[in-house]
């Protein structure tokens, strides 16, 4: 059976044979490396480099055309009227008080997230790497958020916390009023953090289990025999046996909350008001969707966030390296 | 302090029985093996005692003290893991101290007794390095290190040489020895490895498929197994076992036994060139001190001859071969030892 699966792919390796061998024979061993990296390069540049470069083109670009020879290089006053304010702190002294106030929402947001999901996820993978029944069907339940869309996961949510949504229905069942949940400012706040810590905790529970496993079952013995109670087991042995595990977690969250968007638009549109708009949603709504359209502006600030984001993918790269020294 | 009882302690998970109701009396001081072939549970039976796993029946006893049900923590063992379970974060004092920090002792008391330790095990050196950074034989060191400052009352060895290199496990064995004849604490010390059982026990206690099959001396067991299993087991190369007719043409007038169904003469107590009965050489096995020949007899049973020295054969010798007078084992039809 094995062989006749082979079969064609012998003959297409028979067939290429020649032909690559005097193909190597002209490129060389650098040509030969070039020619196999050559696909892989071409939609790397297509997808990432050239927009890239777009995207500063734009940056230095003014007025509200959306094509490139049609817009006037302005220099950095994109820049410039993103950070020039009287008070960072204070969105109205802000030339452009609507970025300022994604950047606090994000802020805010990644704060709570963070925190909370790293915490959920801990918490997640400490019981399901305990002795439950059925292990197994619990890791799939607290990990298949993850699979969903994060159109579909805010679609869910909103179905359930909108004005006639599920969760109204069964508070007026059980003879309460209904709460406008998604128009409270504090609520839609709490909700899209709550969602996307939801949506995402399997994700990094699996991370933090995976390093639990790791972690040798007669250490515990040993310290078991050491008379050490489980509380202090955990601080001495595993949080630190942990940390490494824990550290890229807490990199890798960080870097998404900051790019929060989706399901929170989908959920609440970035309401009430603005008290749900995180930056991502102010660029995109900056760069294409508002009556205003500025697509320097945009280009512009999502640079600012791209910065942000280097700056944690290369702490969490770091971390990941030092990890694989220990 | 440091007796130690077990009354029929059983262990099942599931419907595989794992101890078959294992009754066995440790003495205070005393340095017990348990070995075994791989799966006779004889690190099952350690784990009932050590706490870590407790028995489905049956009760376990320390200095009198009923301790059936209570915690690994609470039974005053020390246990040396096989992987050495060193926690590789800590430094080697940490990993010594931690255990005493639980135990809420005072620090000068566990600067006092990590001291010692280091000093016994000649681990002062390494106290700052972590585990990561120490050899195998000084990762056993300080696993030990670790069980000794907690001045146990017994301690547990789960087959702590065996991640070791074959010189170094010799040395090693030589210095639990030494420890164990200073500390004069109970050691229980589980390995599969025969001459480790042989040179460190006071007894040793041989398990099969999860029951007891003899517990005595090192001498006792070699001299006077209490069954084939044992006798097998125990010494090495292992008895040779031949029906009453091939022991009969190896040591005539030899009186054997109504009862007799097979015959165990150990390889060292067959002597070569000496005799009636021929040898046919096999294989030949010169080790410098001692030259092993594996042959058959004119039956077809295979015989194992361990000569003490060097000796000229080669494989297609025919040797005459004879046992020692007074030096045959027989077993009944059961496989249990029949006296002579």
């Amino acid at each position: 059976m094995g062989a006749v699966l082979a079969a064609p792919a012998g003959l297409l390796a028979h067939l290429f044979d020649a032909p690559m061998r005097l193909w190597q024979r002209i490129a060389g061993r650098g040509g030969m490396i070039a020619f196999f990296l050559a696909p892989n390069m071409a939609i790397f540049g297509l997808f990432v480099i050239v927009p890239l470069g777009l995207n500063v083109a734009y940056a230095l670009s003014g007025g509200t055309a959306l094509f490139l020879p049609q817009r006037s290089y302005v220099g950095a006053a994109n820049f410039e009227r993103l950070l020039t304010c009287g008070d960072h702190m204070d969105p109205a002294t802000c030339r452009d008080d609507l970025f300022w106030i994604a950047v606090w929402n994000t802020v805010r947001f990644v704060g709570l997230q963070v925190v909370v999901l790293v915490g959920v996820a801990m918490v997640t993978a400490l019981i399901l790497n305990g002795k439950i029944r059925a292990r197994g069907f619990w890791r799939a339940v607290f990990f298949f958020p993850v699979l969903l869309s994060p159109v579909v996961v805010g679609l869910i949510w909103k179905w359930i916390f909108q004005r006639q949504g599920l969760l109204n229905w069964v508070m007026v069942e059980l003879g309460m009023d209904p709460v406008n949940w998604l128009t409270d400012r504090t609520w839609a706040f709490l909700f899209s953090v709550g969602i996307s810590v939801w949506a995402h905790a399997g994700f990094y529970a699996l991370i933090l289990l995976a390093g639990l496993q790791a972690i040798p079952r007669d250490i515990y013995e040993a310290a078991e025999m050491d008379r050490t109670s489980p509380g202090r087991a955990f601080r001495r042995i595993t949080l630190p046996l942990l940390w490494p595990n824990l550290l890229v977690v807490i990199v890798l969250a960080l870097i998404r909350a900051v790019q929060v968007f989706d399901e929170v638009y989908v959920l609440t549109g970035g309401g009430p008001g603005t008290s749900t708009m995180y930056l991502t949603q102010y660029i995109y709504e900056t760069g294409f969707a508002s009556s205003l359209r500025n697509p320097g502006v945009a280009a512009a600030a999502s640079l600012l966030m791209g910065g942000v984001l280097v700056v944690l993918t290369i702490a969490q790269l770091g971390l990941t390296r030092w990890r694989d020294r220990q | 302090m440091g007796h130690i009882r077990l009354e029929v302690v059983r262990k099942t998970y599931g419907p595989l029985e794992v101890l078959k109701g294992i009754d066995l009396s440790i003495e205070k001081g005393e340095f017990v093996v348990f070995v075994g072939p791989s799966g006779c549970g004889k690190s099952t039976l350690l784990r009932q005692i050590s706490g870590l796993d407790r028995p489905s029946s049956g009760r376990i006893e320390i200095d009198g003290r009923d301790v059936t049900d209570v915690g690994a923590a609470d039974r005053g063992l020390a246990m040396v893991f096989q992987s050495y379970a060193l926690y590789p974060h800590m430094t080697v004092r940490d990993n010594l101290a931690f255990g005493l920090q639980n135990n809420r002792m005072p620090k000068a008391e566990i600067a006092s007794r990590i001291a010692e330790a280091a000093r016994m095990l000649e681990i002062g050196h390494l106290m700052t390095r972590r585990p990561g950074q120490l050899s195998g034989g000084q990762r056993q060191r300080v696993a030990i290190g670790r069980a000794v400052v907690r001045d146990p009352t017994a301690f547990l060895l789960d087959e702590p040489l065996s991640n070791l290199d074959a010189e170094l496990r010799v040395s090693m064995r030589a210095e639990l020895a030494a420890l164990h004849a200073r500390l004069k604490t109970t050691m229980i010390y589980v390995t599969h490895d025969q001459v480790e059982a042989m040179t460190l026990a006071d007894r040793i206690v041989v398990l099969r498929d999860g029951a007891i099959e003899q517990v005595a001396t090192p001498m006792e067991l070699f001299n006077r197994p209490a069954n084939r299993f044992v006798a097998g087991f125990i010494g090495a190369p292992r008895m040779n076992f031949l029906d009453v007719a091939d022991a009969a043409a190896l040591a005539p007038g030899q009186a054997m036994p109504g009862a007799a169904a097979s015959v165990g003469v150990r390889p060292q107590n067959l002597r070569p060139g000496d005799g009636e009965a021929a040898m046919t050489v096999d294989l030949v096995e010169a080790l410098g001190t001692e030259t092993v020949l594996h042959g058959r007899l004119a039956s077809g049973s295979r015989v194992i001859v361990a000569h003490a020295g060097q000796m000229a054969a080669r494989r297609g010798d025919v040797l005459a071969v004879a046992a020692e007078a007074g030096k045959l084992h027989f077993f009944d039809a059961a496989d249990r030892r029949v006296e002579a």
